[in-house]
């Protein structure tokens, strides 16, 4: 019932005030290979991978964590 | 039984970088300061000082850096007063944030919209977007049990 | 005289009943039938940790009947057996036991596979484990509310308080929970005091007592849910210390499941605490511990024999006729109707077995059962100060006899697993999930000892002790407990929202928003705005403002137009894009005065544009500030060729197309309100929407509404809305598009710069359009009355859908949208909608040339 997300400003709160953005990826990529990649395909990994949340009823502030996705666990704030 | 009361509060926002805001004086008036985000706080206001709140902010900011945003917004926000010895355990109800203490303030969920929730010495001010108001005052008169008294 | 209805039969209720005790002293035996074979089952444990007693209480099912008090009035079902549970067609399944092995359901029905639906709607029925009230259900929402605490101690006993008391007293927030009020549990004398002192010092030190309520699982976090009387109370908590006892060990041998068989304390309550004999003759097996069950029964007049040794078997059809025992003297058989077990105890630990690495302490009989009670407060203060507490014995696993039922909740026997086990199912949770066994109801309270000593038995690496894990919820909660505080619709409203509502308007949901459909007559509505004017409520679009130096660049990246070209004063048409190169939002840009920007996007788009933009001004630290306004400022567009005399009637402002060109906007003043008037083209007439302080919204609504009286106004809602953006072939986003529509499939091309090096989007468009085009988006004409959502068909084949339309009064005739895809390379030009012809055709449809709105 609580997966705890660590906002800098307000500290942990439960992921029900976030908005989840999917893992983190690059905004960029150097060539059409990577560019795919980039738009379509993700790392799904079972392990930490890093994430990206929206404070939605905090402070509306985004947040890159670390999330083992087998333990559903945040590690840590990036 | 806690008493919940509709209350008229100006808000006058500051959108500048982090260290702008990290060294600017808050204003006087009575206003309350919340550092909302890194590059955001608050200044909530009785609505006869805001200008006053609003200039103040305005050039304590400019000298600090020149593009920073201040604005009352006031409209968007909607403020209740949840008084009485109960106000701190009516809020559980709806809220699983700690009730701050007089003097302290939180922002977070409330009946499922973001909300501002102020501690005071007679219980808490809390500030909603303008367009849940309706929502949290049923919520409340619902779920905590608080009797409204019209302004 | 006060009494309960049981089945349509008049139980009278002494003071101090529960359901169990009234009924089973006006005779009844037999409270439920097995799941499976349809066995009777009657009273065992009376502690509520088994599942035998079930019944629907007032049409609640599930109840416990041993634990919950009688009240008058009360109606009370049992729910399983067909057609009822005295004589049940079904338990003709018990006959067939053979033909029935562990997992045959799987088995027998794999083939043939039409079979499975009819036969698992037989199965389902034949389990018959309650009705529930669909119709007449107790209606209602429950509350929920928060608690946070840094110590939750689960269980109101001597242990349990002794921690609280401890915790608290170290100046820690605790909050104690218990099924019933702290010690209910304990035997009357000794422990019964001690529990009061250590109530009474708990309270002292600040300990909150949250009495009946049930802690029904453990999260992380550490969360725990109680269900209460009030509803749901979620309980955070820094840490969990479970001291919720142990419970009389489960008998398994030959025909354990056998009405007449007792657990030691319930046999004991059911004499002292109500006074009824559990039976006439009972055979009291004893494992040495010796806890009064025989005086207690010779108290109410049972004839007991007490035996030592191990049992062989326990005979009887309907109910227990007799035992046989291997005694130290030999085997033994006894005649009776009443066998109570004394086999030691078995922790009450399902909370435990729930909870993965949360920080959960066990102390007292739930750690080491059997303890002494001065043990028990040890370990309670123990577990209050933070320290660990070990258990001081091991947990001795039962043994298990040659026979009978491991799992009375699922009907599995002993023979089911090691039937399981030859079929190669050798692993405790594996063998748990073939079998069913330990997922019942009770959650293998009785029987996951067994199952991890049957695991044991043979061999098997454990992994958890052998313990088989537990789910949540312990005790089954209320729907309705369960979505306490969980609010499904929050509705957003506009200033104007009670005015709407005066006027009798609809209100719809529209997205996140409440929005007036009509004021009563659409047709009205719609030749207001066409012929004259009218005016709407559009307070709900996104509107942000956008500034600082990288304000620019900000918007350049997000949108697909030229943010340059935007001169101040003016405005542009906007689209957004997703990274996949799909349109995800459309508005407008209008550049103010002062070099910032302000961006409109549809009412329910907002709050994506908002993490849009914020998610790229942290990833790109753009010197920007969003500065969202959706709530503080209302908007109301004011559409006809009369509409700015209207404005005019109420503004000593120039509102010619020199100050206010089209596309663009201007600081007006309209009847004393401040607004940002911009001039758009949505609905095809004169327009201009009007953005001001949400708090003077009302004063111009009213104003306009007045001054417009010359004119004939009328305000309009969505439905008009819809028909008026139609005719000029204006789309909704989401009812006009599908998820991957890139603007070339919209005929929105001319909205996007690809001359600009970069915005999200762009590579995957550039890839896109370089393709031929498969799908688009075109206007319709119809020679007749269109059905949205129709298929669009050539030939016979289905080849698009009709995502809007309306017989429009102003063109006179049917028009839509929809999509078509290509045929053999081509769009085909006239399609079959049903019974029309639908002809594809340029938009707009209405004033092709937009001269009226560019007046």
């Amino acid at each position: 019932m609580s997966l705890l997300v660590p906002c800098p400003t307000c500290g942990e709160r439960s992921y029900t005030e976030f908005t989840f953005g999917g893992e983190l990826r690059p905004l960029d990529a150097p060539d059409p290979e990577a560019e795919f990649a980039r738009v379509y395909l993700r790392g799904n990994v079972a392990g930490v991978q890093t994430e990206r949340w929206f404070h939605a009823l905090g402070c509306r502030r985004w947040t890159t964590v670390r999330r083992d996705t087998v333990a559903n666990r945040i590690e840590g704030g990036v | 039984m806690p008493e919940l009361r509709r209350t008229d509060l100006r808000v006058v926002t500051c959108l500048a970088s982090a260290d702008a805001l990290d060294r600017l004086v808050a204003p006087g008036h009575g206003a309350r300061a919340l550092r909302l985000a890194p590059d955001e706080s608050a200044f909530v206001t009785a609505p006869e000082t805001a200008p006053e709140v609003r200039r103040e902010v305005a050039d304590r900011v400019a000298a600090l850096e020149d593009d920073a945003v201040v604005r009352d917004v006031g409209d968007g926000w909607a403020a209740w007063r949840l008084t009485g010895a109960d106000a701190r355990d009516a809020l559980a109800w709806v809220s699983a944030l700690p009730p701050p203490p007089p003097g302290a303030w939180i922002q977070g969920d409330v009946a499922r919209v973001g909300a501002k929730v102020l501690g005071e010495d007679d219980g808490l001010t809390i500030l909603v977007p303008a367009y849940w108001d309706d929502h949290l005052r049923t919520r409340l008169i619902a779920d905590a049990g608080a009797i409204e008294v019209t302004p | 005289m006060s009494s309960f209805d049981l089945d349509g039969r008049r139980i009278p209720i002494e003071p101090g009943d529960t359901l169990a005790a009234a009924a089973f002293r006006s005779g009844v035996r037999t409270f439920t039938r097995s799941i499976k074979s349809h066995r009777r089952r009657g009273l065992y444990c009376l502690t509520g940790d088994c599942a035998n007693c079930l019944v629907t209480v007032d049409g609640v099912p599930g109840e416990r009947a041993c634990v919950t008090p009688a009240h008058d009035g009360m109606r009370i079902r049992r729910e399983t057996g067909w057609p009822s549970v005295e004589r049940d067609v079904l338990s003709v399944t018990d006959h067939l036991h053979w033909a029935m092995p562990v997992g045959f359901y799987y088995k027998v029905f794999a083939r043939p596979r039409w079979l499975w639906p009819l036969a698992e709607r037989v199965i389902r029925r034949a389990t018959g484990t309650g009705r529930l009230p669909v119709r007449g259900a107790p209606a209602g929402r429950a509350r929920a509310r928060s608690a946070r605490c840094d110590v939750l101690v689960i269980g109101g006993g001597v242990a349990g308080l002794a921690a609280a008391a401890t915790a608290a007293a170290a100046r820690s927030r605790v909050i104690v929970v218990d099924e019933g009020e702290p010690g209910h549990a304990l035997p009357p004398g000794g422990a019964r005091t001690i529990a009061a002192s250590l109530e009474a010092e708990a309270r002292a030190a600040g300990a909150e007592m949250l009495t009946h309520h049930t802690a029904i699982g453990i999260y992380e976090g550490a969360s725990v849910p109680l269900v209460g009387p009030d509803g749901l109370v979620e309980v955070e908590a820094g840490r969990v210390i479970v001291a919720t006892g142990a419970l009389e060990a489960h008998g398994v041998f030959p025909g354990n499941d056998l009405p007449g068989i007792w657990l030691s304390r319930g046999a004991v309550r059911l004499a002292t605490e109500h006074g009824i004999a559990p039976c006439a003759r009972a055979i009291v097996l004893d494992d040495g511990t010796g806890d009064g069950a025989a005086e207690a029964l010779r108290g109410v007049g049972v004839d007991v024999i007490e035996v030592r040794g191990t049992i062989v078997s326990a005979n009887g059809g309907r109910r227990l006729t007799g035992v046989t025992v291997d005694t130290p003297e030999g085997r033994r058989s006894f005649a009776c109707d009443g066998l109570v077990l004394s086999l030691g105890l078995s922790p009450r630990d399902t909370l435990v077995r729930m909870a993965a690495d949360d920080p959960v302490t066990v102390a007292g009989d739930a750690a080491t059962p059997g303890c002494s009670i001065e043990d028990a407060v040890e370990d309670g203060r123990r577990a209050g100060r933070g320290e660990p507490v070990v258990a001081r014995e091991p947990d001795p696993w039962p043994g298990l006899g040659s026979g009978g039922f491991v799992c009375p909740c699922e009907d599995v026997g002993v023979d089911e697993l090691e039937a399981a086990w030859r079929e190669g199912w050798t692993n405790s949770e594996i063998v748990k999930r073939y079998t069913t066994a330990t997922m019942g109801p009770c959650q293998g309270a009785l029987c996951s000892r067994h199952l991890a000593a049957f695991a044991a038995a043979k061999g098997a690496p454990s992994a958890a002790g052998g313990r088989t894990t537990a789910r949540p919820p312990v005790r089954a909660p209320r729907l309705a407990d369960l979505v306490g505080g969980v609010h499904e619709v929050i509705d957003r409203r506009t200033a104007l929202h009670g005015r709407h509502v005066a006027a009798g308007a609809r209100m719809d949901r529209s997205g996140v928003w409440l929005r007036p459909g009509t004021y009563g007559d659409v047709a009205a509505e719609i030749r207001a705005v066409r012929e004259r004017v009218g005016i709407m409520d559009v307070s709900t679009l996104g509107r942000f403002e956008v500034r600082g130096p990288d304000a620019r660049a900000l918007l350049d990246e997000v949108l697909t137009l030229d943010v340059g070209r935007v001169a101040p004063g003016r405005t542009r048409y906007l689209l957004a894009l997703d990274e996949a190169g799909y349109v995800m939002d459309d508005g407008l840009l209008a550049a103010l005065e002062d070099g910032g920007y302000l961006l409109t996007t549809t009412s329910g788009g907002a709050d994506r544009m908002e993490t849009w933009l914020r998610d790229r001004v942290d990833r790109r630290g753009y010197r920007a500030h969003v500065l969202p306004r959706t709530g503080e400022l209302g908007a109301i567009n004011v559409a006809g060729p009369h509409a700015r005399e209207l404005l005019g009637a109420l503004s000593d402002d120039d509102l010619s197309r020199d100050a206010i060109p089209y596309p663009g906007h201007a600081t007006i003043t309209v009847a004393g309100v401040p607004c940002r008037a911009v001039s758009v083209g949505f609905v095809g007439e004169l327009s201009f929407e009007l953005h001001h302080p949400r708090s003077r919204s009302g004063d111009l609504w009213d104003a306009l509404l007045e001054a417009g009286r010359a004119w004939d106004v009328l305000p309009h809602g969505l439905d008009a809305l819809d028909v008026l953006r139609l005719e000029k072939g204006h789309i909704f986003l989401g009812q006009d598009t599908l998820p991957d529509d890139h603007p070339g499939k919209l005929g929105l091309g001319w909205a996007v710069a690809m001359d600009k090096p970069a915005f999200v989007g762009r590579a995957s468009l550039e890839r896109m359009v370089a393709l031929p085009l498969e799908r688009r988006l075109v206007g319709l004409r119809f020679d007749g009355s269109p059905q949205r959502g129709a298929p669009l068909a050539v030939d016979g084949r289905i080849v698009g859908r009709v995502t809007s339309c309306t017989v429009s009064a102003a063109l006179e005739e049917g028009i839509g949208l929809g999509w078509i895809r290509a045929v053999d390379g081509a769009f085909p030009p006239v399609l079959a909608s049903g019974d029309l012809r639908a002809t594809v055709g340029p938009t707009p449809f209405y004033d092709p040339e937009g001269v009226r709105l560019r007046a």
